[in-house]
């Protein structure tokens, strides 16, 4: 590399760190550079360590968090392994996921200048930074918005832009993509390849494997330590390596391993030229639709406005079955959320009705829907609130009059049902995000309710704990549950639902079997759904598929049956 | 469900101190007048204030809030103040109504409505960040300032995270209008942990990317507002002062005291 002979832009030598009371190291002699415009992607399952080197490189760790630090880190040339998070403020840059914490002024200018004020640039040059990085981001016109009112990208895009106009040298980015939407990833992605064209180094710590696109170099860490630092090309084409280490495979890559290609994949079309060169046409896969169960919920016409508000749903009609997931889809704004408060009764709708198991919602009380139909939300960390995992699973069939041995049973089934068995005494607050989401879903499948409301639930989980989620959710169907989740996550969406519902601007696009919604190329594009690349890949050769799995298996059978 | 009202009234366009002494001028003022009649002049004052700056409509959402002050604190007054030597209009055990308590009652529930207008009025025009520049150019130091700013920018964050926990637990068949108020209090806490922990993540959060972004630098700062003193400014200035020396002066001379 190119990079041998010039001074690193950054550099953590030797770089270990243990939390307080952990026996193990977060970080384990980490050594890693990284030269002024190059964008780095560190992938790594929960807990590999990545959050806590990116809290490294800009000396929030160990200011902000206790623990042994040993180690050295060099920043242009420069030893700054005494530096303050404040002495490096506008020399390295940190951007979380977190994007509401980042955000405190009322409108954006302020936002972006408040950087600039405290590095004590003059009024006239903030002005032109301030402009300049708005423009960057693709924020220009927004300047006096309130951020609090501003979408989940454009917020992280500002939070981008306030720490831009600050002229840092290195950019950390700490997975800045979980809470957003596929165009929402899109952007920020693009940005960051632009950050880095105009000469910033860039350091990504991402789940997404789509992020490699615009990555120099791939690193992948597991407990602590980088196992793996390369070109893109030849990391990730390592599929078995990378599924020993919990990450996601981009789909091409697992094309290409199972036709043998030798290389990588650039795209579907090329996908597509190779397995038909290698395979000739394939067999069209038969998507068994699953009969669903009896209705629970029945929608009529149903809209809702917000006082003095747009209206948000326009005239909704749809049944709502027991023994089949739904995946409720459609870009940012478009209702779903909305609209799935309207099926428990968190929101009443303005016009026409909800029905569940045959009496109206109007005549419920939403504590007693909730024996019925549970709704998980987002955050878990919006209802946890117990000192056991035993405890804030009891709490919803505590005040139901049950006799004690009924109560235990439940909690047992529902522990056992999310696989937290072991850790009935252990303290949620302690717990990573995959348990604390699963132990969300415990705390409503104790009251043995027929249908689960989700949104989006894999939010913010690794590849592995998404995948245990989904399964949790599929053998809950299997139990004869209903099932609906609002989700933005296009495999979720192909690979685990029965049907899709899809959203736009407060209209029901499409409503049936999740195969023909893959199928149904014009209404995926309306409501901004990019399926799975295998589905884009099966799609180029004529057939539906929703998983390179499926993709494979008619490879297996070639057409001619 | 912040006050502030993006607008450029004569009172936006002041100085962030200026709005800051007109509300304190008035709060002083206010303060002072312990008698009805004298409450007047002072209520006429923050009701100009309020029709010429737009604040009216941040008057309009509050109302409820307004009328509930201002009816407590007369009920309560008028119940509970003990005039010496004063002929009972009325009295029920321990309380007990006189000419003078009515008095008393609907000064200082005139004194309340001026507090709550004034500070209707200068939420409505500045902004938290101009607040804090308010308060630095008054002379505090700038990370204390932005710090009592900051629980204005906070208290909606808060309130948005209780309605989300709220609405979690309710779905999980908590009830929380069942039982009397100590139990009621006491089921509080499936609200309060989860509110106050993200309080703490959040504050957490907030302090390191305030520090990322150079809060704790000791260089100097700029600021990106910026407030040319203008003749409006002096002439508010000189009239809040006017305003401050007449209540002194006769509250001095007694004209203010409760009789």
């Amino acid at each position: 590399m190119s990079g041998a002979t010039t001074k690193p832009l950054a550099e953590l030598r030797g770089v270990s760190f243990r939390y307080p009371g952990s026996v193990e190291s977060a970080l384990d002699g980490i050594d890693l550079s990284l030269q002024a415009g190059e964008l780095v992607l560190i992938l790594g399952e929960s807990g590999a360590g990545k959050t806590t080197l990116a809290r490294c490189l800009n000396r929030a760790i160990p200011s902000y968090q206790r623990g042994d630090l040993s180690g050295s880190l060099w920043l242009a040339g420069e030893d700054r392994s005494t530096a303050s998070v404040a002495d490096l403020a506008g020399v390295v840059g940190l951007v979380t996921q977190d994007f509401d914490a980042q955000l405190f002024s009322t409108n954006v200018l302020l936002e972006v200048a408040f950087g600039l004020e405290q590095l004590g640039v003059s009024r006239d040059e903030m002005k032109g930074r301030v402009l300049e990085s708005l423009a960057m981001v693709g924020l220009e016109g927004f300047d006096r918005r309130d951020p609090s009112t501003l979408s989940g990208g454009e917020k992280q895009r500002l939070s981008i832009a306030a720490v831009v106009a600050m002229h840092p040298g290195l950019l950390v980015f700490d997975e800045p993509t979980t809470d957003l939407d596929p165009l929402g990833k899109r952007e920020i992605f693009e940005l960051l390849g632009r950050l880095r064209d105009g000469g910033m180094g860039v350091v990504l710590i991402e789940h997404e494997i789509e992020a490699s696109a615009v990555a120099d170099r791939v690193v992948l860490m597991r407990e602590g330590r980088i196992v793996e630092d390369g070109e893109p090309d030849r990391v990730l084409r390592n599929t078995e390596w990378l599924v020993e280490l919990g990450l996601p495979v981009a789909d091409l890559d697992a094309i290409a391993v199972a036709i043998g290609y030798d290389g990588r994949l650039g795209s579907v079309a090329e996908a597509a030229q190779q397995i038909s060169r290698a395979r000739g046409p394939l067999k069209r896969v038969e998507n068994d639709e699953r009969r669903p169960g009896e209705t629970l919920v029945e929608v009529r016409d149903v809209t809702f406005a917000y006082p003095d508000g747009p209206t948000v749903l326009h005239g909704i009609s749809l049944d709502v079955r027991i023994g089949e997931i739904v995946a409720l889809v459609g870009p940012n704004g478009s209702g779903k959320t909305t609209f799935s408060k309207h099926l428990n009764g968190l929101l009443s709708p303005s016009g026409g009705s909800v029905h569940v198991a045959g009496r109206n919602l109007r005549e419920l009380d939403l504590e007693d829907v909730a024996s019925v139909l549970a709704y998980v939300f987002q955050n878990p960390d919006h209802q946890i609130f117990a000192s056991s995992v035993r405890d804030e699973v009891r709490f919803a069939v505590d005040n139901l009059g049950l006799e004690e041995a009924e109560v235990a049973e439940r909690c047992a089934e529902a522990i056992a049902a999310v696989g937290l068995q072991g850790l009935e005494d252990a303290d949620p607050f302690l717990l990573g995000k995959g348990h604390r989401q699963r132990l969300a879903v415990a705390s409503l499948l104790v009251l043995r309710p027929r249908l689960l409301i989700l949104d989006e639930p894999t939010t913010g989980l690794d590849v592995g704990e998404q995948r245990e989620m989904m399964t949790l959710l599929s053998g809950l169907r299997e139990a004869g549950a209903g099932v609906l989740v609002i989700t933005h996550t296009p495999w979720v969406v192909a690979e685990w639902s029965d049907r899709c519902i899809a959203l736009e601007s407060g209209n029901v696009l499409f409503d049936g079997p999740t195969g023909k919604f893959l199928a149904a190329a014009d209404i995926m594009e309306r409501c901004d759904f990019e399926p799975p690349t295998a589905t884009q890949v099966g799609a180029a050769l004529g057939v539906t598929v929703r998983s390179v799995g499926e993709l494979i298996a008619s490879l297996a059978a070639p057409s001619g049956q | 469900m912040y006050l502030y009202l993006d607008e450029s009234s004569w009172l936006h366009r002041c100085h962030p101190l200026v709005r800051l002494v007109v509300a304190f001028a008035l709060f002083v003022a206010a303060f002072l007048a312990d008698r009805a009649v004298w409450q007047v002049p002072l209520l006429v004052v923050v009701a100009l204030l309020v029709g010429t700056t737009g604040a009216w409509r941040n008057v309009v959402r509050l109302r409820y809030l307004f009328v509930v002050v201002a009816v407590m604190t007369f009920a309560v007054w008028s119940l509970f103040y003990r005039a010496v030597d004063e002929p009972e209009l009325w009295r029920l055990g321990p309380l007990m109504v006189s000419e003078a308590s009515l008095r008393f009652a609907a000064t200082m529930a005139l004194k309340l409505t001026v507090f709550l207008a004034a500070g209707t009025v200068f939420l409505s025009v500045t902004r938290v960040e101009e607040f804090a520049f308010a308060l630095t150019s008054a002379g505090l130091p700038y990370r204390i300032g932005f710090a009592i700013t900051l629980s204005f920018r906070l208290v909606p964050v808060f309130l948005e995270s209780a309605r989300k926990v709220v609405e979690a637990q309710r779905c999980r068949g908590f009830d929380f209008e069942r039982g009397g108020l100590a139990e009621r209090v006491r089921r509080y806490v499936p609200v309060l942990v989860p509110v106050f922990m993200g309080a703490l993540r959040r504050t957490d959060g907030l302090a390191m990317a305030l520090d990322a972004r150079g809060f704790q630098l000791d260089e100097d700062r700029t600021s990106y507002l910026h407030y040319p003193v203008s003749s409006t400014d002096v002439e508010v200035v000189l009239a809040s002062a006017a305003m401050v020396v007449g209540y002194v002066v006769l509250s001095w001379r007694g004209v203010l005291t409760f009789v």
